[in-house]
């Protein structure tokens, strides 16, 4: 699909809301058509896709029919697409696909199949502590997944970075090393009490 | 009939099926009685993956391998643990199915304990039992407390054979 296409979709979809078509909240993609175009063209139609609330965008580059999506919109279901055979999912909680894409990722490792998940992300999720495990334990066991931050500045309409203090540094957190000489839990030895 | 024995004899009968997998904190390395559990079972390394703490990226770990066709066991060896991955239990695992109108159903079998009190009480924040609150929030997901020795296996059992996802919950007290 290419960059018109997309922006006459979600233009379709902007005038079914505002005539009242769609009874359930939207969340409609401008601007971004160029950079997803790009990514998309690194991802296998087999691959995994794992989205946000504002999934038109990618289930369009996925290959999901546009009629088919049309539908589902007017269903009511924006905010929640999911195509068995496009292997799409979303969730529309903040950040709430990565460990699920992540689960999917290590399944492949385990299989040794060749497929790869993508997950998009927004900028907030991107700051949360789940994203940050996600990212890490993905990088440290080479798993077949790819992260995408889809920064827009804005968490709803938040400013991001300005909600999180950039620039401040983190002089609150004191680090110390030490060495355990106790078992986790106890005294090493089984207690019978008397 | 030995309660703690049952709970072996269901994992080992899990570990025969080649589906499930084990997963969590401690499956590997030694650390709480759920551990002790799987040794004595038999439970092959190949079938234990060993997670770092975080039990929200844990529960979704496990939806993400039940969506390509594992059956997880997903062990959180305290309910009060397990709430600490309320968002992917609650509004992802339990609502996959309806969200996704049925095309996609991850199973995971979700295996969790209520704290002992004696002879060590664990206090209140590792003998809480949530069952009746996971009840009222959960409405696609089977909850069966395990009372008695004897419906241990049976219970794991109809988890493993099942289309929904399970949690079993364990009584350190009975161990």
């Amino acid at each position: 699909m290419n960059k018109q296409e997309l922006i006459d979709f979600e233009e379709d979809i902007k005038d079914l809301f505002l005539d009242g078509k769609i009874r359930a909240p939207i969340h409609l993609s401008r601007g971004n058509e160029e950079p997803l175009i790009e990514i998309f063209k690194g991802i296998q139609p087999e691959d995994w896709v794992f989205s946000t609330h504002r999934s038109h965008y990618h289930a369009l580059l996925h290959g999901i029919d546009p009629e088919w999506l049309r539908q589902e919109i007017l269903a009511g279901r924006s905010m929640h697409i999911f195509s068995r055979k496009h292997r799409f999912l979303s969730s529309s909680i903040v950040g709430g696909c990565l460990p699920i894409a992540l689960g999917v990722a290590t399944a492949i490792k385990r299989k040794g199949t060749k497929r790869h998940v993508w997950c998009f992300v927004g900028d907030m999720a991107a700051e949360t502590g789940v994203f940050h495990e996600c990212t890490k334990y993905a990088a440290r066991y080479n798993l077949p997944v790819s992260f995408v931050v889809e920064d827009n500045g804005l968490s709803t309409n938040s400013p991001t970075q300005l909600v999180w203090g950039r620039g401040k540094g983190n002089p609150h957190i004191t680090r110390y090393k030490y060495k355990r000489s106790f078992p986790h839990i106890g005294a090493g030895k089984f207690v019978v009490f008397k | 009939m030995n309660y703690r024995e049952e709970v072996i004899k269901a994992m080992a009968m899990l570990a025969r099926d080649k589906r499930p997998i084990f997963i969590g904190q401690s499956v590997r390395y030694s650390g709480h009685a759920m551990f002790n559990t799987l040794e004595e079972a038999k439970v092959p390394m190949r079938k234990r993956i060993e997670l770092p703490v975080f039990e929200e990226t844990q529960l979704g770990m496990s939806t993400g391998l039940a969506l390509e066709g594992y059956i997880p066991v997903s062990i959180y060896p305290r309910m009060d643990f397990l709430i600490i991955a309320m968002n992917q239990l609650v509004n992802h695992l339990d609502k996959i199915e309806q969200m996704s109108c049925k095309r996609f159903t991850p199973k995971v079998i979700i295996r969790t304990m209520v704290g002992s009190k004696a002879p060590l009480d664990g206090g209140p924040q590792h003998t809480q039992d949530y069952y009746k609150a996971l009840r009222l929030m959960l409405t696609n997901i089977d909850i069966v407390k395990l009372i008695k020795a004897e419906e241990i296996i049976t219970a794991y059992r109809k988890a493993l054979g099942s289309e929904r996802s399970t949690i079993l919950i364990e009584m350190a007290d009975l161990y």
